[in-house]
């Protein structure tokens, strides 16, 4: 997007580079650590940054278009046309209940998937991949913003939320099947 | 090395499965004929068993599964014996054959797995049953003939004399613990691949090499292109570096003469690329449309490779219930889109399956009823005029008894008395399709449960088709399904409501109309209309959809002015009901694939799928027989009193490049009841302004073709706009920028960081 560049020359994208060369920059550190680790894609979404395990990312896709299909609960933005595929594009802030502060950019989805459900999550910006380590993660932040707990992995101490993509995307409240309406009396 | 080794291994073991398979489908098709044939004796088809069981056998070993290999062996003999002739294949030989290529076609589809000992057992037990009825062949060949033939594959067994009884019975429990769930094993037949005849790939390849000749041609084109730009280039390098001196006017004419020879170089070599790529374009919309067609040819398969599997699985639950049966297939030549193939092979079984369950009578009872002892069930595959294609599936078995059907529907409170009183008999028969509806006194393992149907109905009603169900008691009942031949085929209308697009199937679809907004009349609170000298109540789309919240992309046209004098109607048929429903806009009728809407939407009321047409762009396609049902819900809600409440007549216009906050923007708006309309970038929008009545205008600062802040400025100098409240949401924070949108002429200014909705409408309605 163009206006994306044009915004990178004004003050706010500044931000985003700052957290991006903060990512940059504690990745080094970071090796010290003993587990293993995994690899996230970090993004922003509502003014806070939160990170997937990359295992369950097929792929990030610009939203430039989307269909709102109607009767759908309010966390459904609606569906987009991924090369000839149809995905269902989720707002998280709606379906976590988390206040909706800011009109944000969202024009980037994360197409989130495991064996049995796909779906995109709608992002502000991408602000790239890093490796995590699990003696990062704190769990005793886990009243962020209300956020139900079962749904994070854990907080790092420089705020970034790791969600837990495959616990979201077996939630069964992801699952819209809807049969026809009762037929009146 | 031992990865490659794993590799390969699975490999071979995959291609044998799918090897297995066939001859297993082959070898089955072939015993059910035999078994038919009164004779037994048919020799073409024992030669034909005899090499597949032969080639299954050599298969077995080429990739060591010593198993399946030595299941084969006896059965190999048991044909080479029956080859020889002179006798005849008895009815238990044919069920112990059977079961021996049900338990091959069980193992195969997992050969990783290890077996169990209850395999281990059940083959054992397999094998020496062959080996007997091999032994048994060759006593009454001795006996039949006074020249006794030794077969060479048959090991010599000790020959004690037993009864044939003795020989058979015993088995006959196992092989009813295999049919308990005669839907299994049918599922072998169902692989992931599929034969495609050589004649239908040949001109696949040669339209693929044919692209590669466009491909070239396609490089050849830019670089003429680039060509011309450098030209182009040239040119005004030329024209700048002229400008710089003083020329005297011979010079310049000069130089005009060359320029104007260089224009005129330029304007034949445009010419040229442009006639080239007309004629490229045209070679290559022939090569796609082409390509696309033979792609769908490639993928119609013969009806049969879904009904070959059925005379078995017939048999078997006919064996299973202690019925007796025969299917007789016909027309299964005709070609249908493998996907639809695909999904409506569990309808049909399930079809099958309540034809025996519940149609087809035991043999006693149909000697009572004065009918053939043996069952008929007839599955005919025709094709209509408008390129459908219809299964009708019926049985002579006992028919549906409506009375009973209605008496249940009635205690099951899905119907009320004073509706099963009005019912005609077609639609008494429709209940059948209704869940939690069974005739069937016993729940047997195969049917019964009364959630078959409804399925059945849904699949069917999916793929774009209808069921309809005729039975006459003690005489039979016949499913008659109606489906499109290919997927591709559907046909959409593509229609408009509140600025958002829907396709309805043609199928659905009466008639369109448009009538004069004054033949509406209102009858106790309900729209009604004359149509066809039936008076038709009008349901609104956007209410029974509740697309009010709904929107997308700016409007094409303005809705209020087509609204007042006509009225665009669409008449929906759908389930021996009608509908009339109130569109803003038909816009076109068109071809469509219906997608599903993802893993995560797996059933939307109302929807169906959605569309992806020529630009791109996603359209929910309507689910019709839904629809009808919502809409009645709709209508008795209105009658009840409860209208829309009327909206605030001020006019917002709102600019913003970004889809999702355009679209929080309008949504905002409008539930606060402003009457909104959106542009997707500052020119748009004050194009859209100087046409429009606006009272308000809400626009983003950075957006490309015009800023913010230039719409401002030009609103501002505007004759007709000056008077315009303008409110500026920007990502732009910085003291510097809200001044140069206050200098600019904005009235108000809100940053996003700090948006939220209650502070943007309390500065509107401060704003007018």
């Amino acid at each position: 997007m163009t206006e994306k560049s044009k915004l990178a020359s004004a003050g706010d994208s500044s931000a985003v580079l700052k957290a991006r060369a903060a990512l940059l920059a504690r990745e080094s550190e970071q090796s010290a650590f003993k587990s293993a680790g995994f690899d996230t894609v970090v993004f922003a979404l509502g003014g806070e940054t939160y990170a997937f395990a990359s295992e369950f990312v097929r792929e990030v896709y610009p939203l430039k278009d989307y269909t709102v299909i109607p009767g759908l609960p309010a966390f459904i933005l609606g569906i987009v046309n991924v090369r000839g595929q149809i995905v269902s594009v989720v707002d998280l802030r709606k379906f976590f209940g988390l206040p909706e502060k800011g009109l944000g950019e969202l024009n980037k989805v994360i197409i989130l998937r495991n064996n049995r459900m796909e779906f995109g999550i709608m992002a502000d910006w991408i602000l790239g991949s890093r490796r995590i380590y699990d003696e990062e993660l704190q769990s005793s932040l886990l009243t962020i913003n209300g956020l139900r707990a079962d749904f994070l992995k854990g907080v790092t101490s420089d705020s970034l939320i790791v969600l837990d993509a495959d616990r979201i995307l077996n939630d069964p409240g992801m699952l819209i099947h809807q049969e026809s309406a009762a037929r009146p009396d | 090395m031992d990865q490659r080794d794993a590799d390969f291994n699975r490999r071979m073991l995959q291609t044998f499965r799918i090897e297995a398979e066939e001859h297993v489908r082959l070898f089955t098709a072939g015993l059910l004929e035999l078994e038919k044939s009164s004779a037994g004796t048919d020799a073409g088809l024992i030669e034909k068993l005899f090499r597949e069981v032969h080639s299954l056998k050599g298969a077995a070993r080429s990739v060591n599964l010593r198993d399946i290999e030595a299941l084969c062996q006896p059965a190999e003999t048991i044909f080479s014996h029956l080859k020889s002739g002179r006798c005849r294949i008895e009815k238990e030989l044919c069920s112990l054959l059977h079961a021996t290529m049900d338990f091959v076609a069980d193992q195969i589809v997992d050969l990783a797995a290890g077996r169990t000992a209850e395999a281990r057992k059940r083959q054992k037990e397999l094998i020496r049953q062959l080996k007997e009825a091999a032994e048994k062949l060759v006593q009454e060949q001795e006996a039949n003939s006074s020249a006794p033939e030794n077969s060479a594959t048959g090991e010599p067994h000790s020959a004690v004399n037993q009864q044939p009884g003795d020989t058979e019975l015993p088995e006959e429990p196992e092989i009813n613990q295999d049919l308990q769930s005669p839907i299994d094993t049918y599922r072998v037949f169902t692989g992931q691949t599929v034969r495609i005849p050589v004649e239908k790939l040949d001109p696949l390849l040669f339209q693929a090499e044919e692209m590669v000749q466009m491909k070239v041609s396609l490089q050849q084109r830019l670089l003429e292109i680039r060509e011309v730009r450098k030209l182009v280039e040239e040119c005004r390098v030329n024209c700048l570096t002229q400008r710089s001196g003083s020329l005297k006017a011979e010079e310049m004419r000069e130089i005009a003469e060359k320029l104007e020879m260089r224009l005129d170089d330029l304007s034949r070599r445009i010419t040229a690329v442009s006639q080239t790529s007309d004629q490229d374009l045209r070679s290559m919309r022939r090569m796609v449309d082409e390509h696309l067609e033979t792609m769908k040819s490639v993928l119609m398969l013969p009806a049969t490779s879904l009904t070959e599997a059925f005379p078995k699985l017939i048999r078997d639950l006919c064996l299973y219930q202690g019925k007796d049966a025969e299917i007789h297939i016909s027309g299964a030549e005709i070609e249908i889109d493998k996907r639809i193939l695909e999904e409506l092979k569990d309808p049909l079984v399930h079809l099958l399956r309540n034809c025996v369950d519940h149609g087809i009578e035991k043999p006693d009872c149909r000697k009572l009823n004065k009918k053939a002892e043996k069952g008929k069930i007839c599955l005919e595959l025709t094709t209509n005029e408008s390129r459908q294609f219809v299964i009708a599936l019926s049985d002579d078995g006992c028919g549906i008894d409506a009375a009973a059907l209605i008496g249940k529907a009635l205690k099951k409170g899905l119907i009320s008395q004073g509706e099963a009183e009005k019912l005609d008999r077609e639609s008494a028969l429709a209940l059948i399709f209704k869940s939690g509806l069974s005739t069937s006194p016993i729940i047997t393992d195969i049917s019964g449960r009364g959630l078959g149907l409804a399925i059945v109905q849904e699949k069917v009603e999916k793929l774009g088709g209808t069921i309809k169900v005729e039975s006459r008691k003690d005489s039979g009942t016949t499913f008659r399904i109606t489906l499109p031949m290919s997927l591709a085929t559907f046909r959409g209308v593509l229609i408009e409501v509140n600025e958002a697009m829907f396709v309805i199937p043609t199928s659905y679809v009466e008639k369109t109309v448009r009538i004069k907004q004054n033949a509406i009349k209102t009858v106790e609170g309900r729209e009604t209309v004359m149509l066809d000298g039936n008076v038709m109540s009008l349901t609104h789309l956007d209410q029974i959809l509740d697309v009010r919240s709904a929107t997308r992309e700016r409007l094409l046209l303005k809705k209020t002015d087509s609204r007042q004098v006509f009225a665009n109607l669409v008449i929906l048929a759908a389930a021996g009901s009608r509908l009339a429903l109130r569109v803003d806009r038909v816009v076109d009728e068109l071809q469509v694939l219906v997608k599903t809407l993802g893993r995560q939407l797996s059933r939307v009321r109302n929807i169906a799928g959605a569309t992806i047409l020529g630009n791109g762009r996603l359209v929910p396609v309507i689910h019709v027989p839904d629809l009808v049902i919502s809409a009645a819900m709709v209508q008795t809600r209105q009658k009840s009193g409860e209208m829309e409440t009327a909206v605030d007549g001020r006019r917002i216009l709102v600019a913003e490049d970004s889809i999702t906050s355009r679209t929080l923007l309008k949504t905002i708006l409008e539930n606060a009841g402003f009457v909104v309309t959106t542009a997707v970038d500052g020119a748009d929008a004050f194009s859209q302004a100087r046409t429009g009545e606006f009272d308000l205008l809400v626009s983003d600062v950075d957006m490309p073709r015009m800023s913010g802040f230039e719409l401002t400025a030009r609103v501002r100098a505007d004759k007709k706009l000056c008077e315009m409240p303008v409110v500026l949401v920007t990502a732009l924070e910085s003291r510097e920028d809200r001044e140069r949108g206050i200098d600019a002429g904005a009235d108000a200014y809100i940053v996003k960081s700090s948006f939220d909705q209650s502070n943007l409408i309390e500065v509107i309605n401060k704003l007018i």
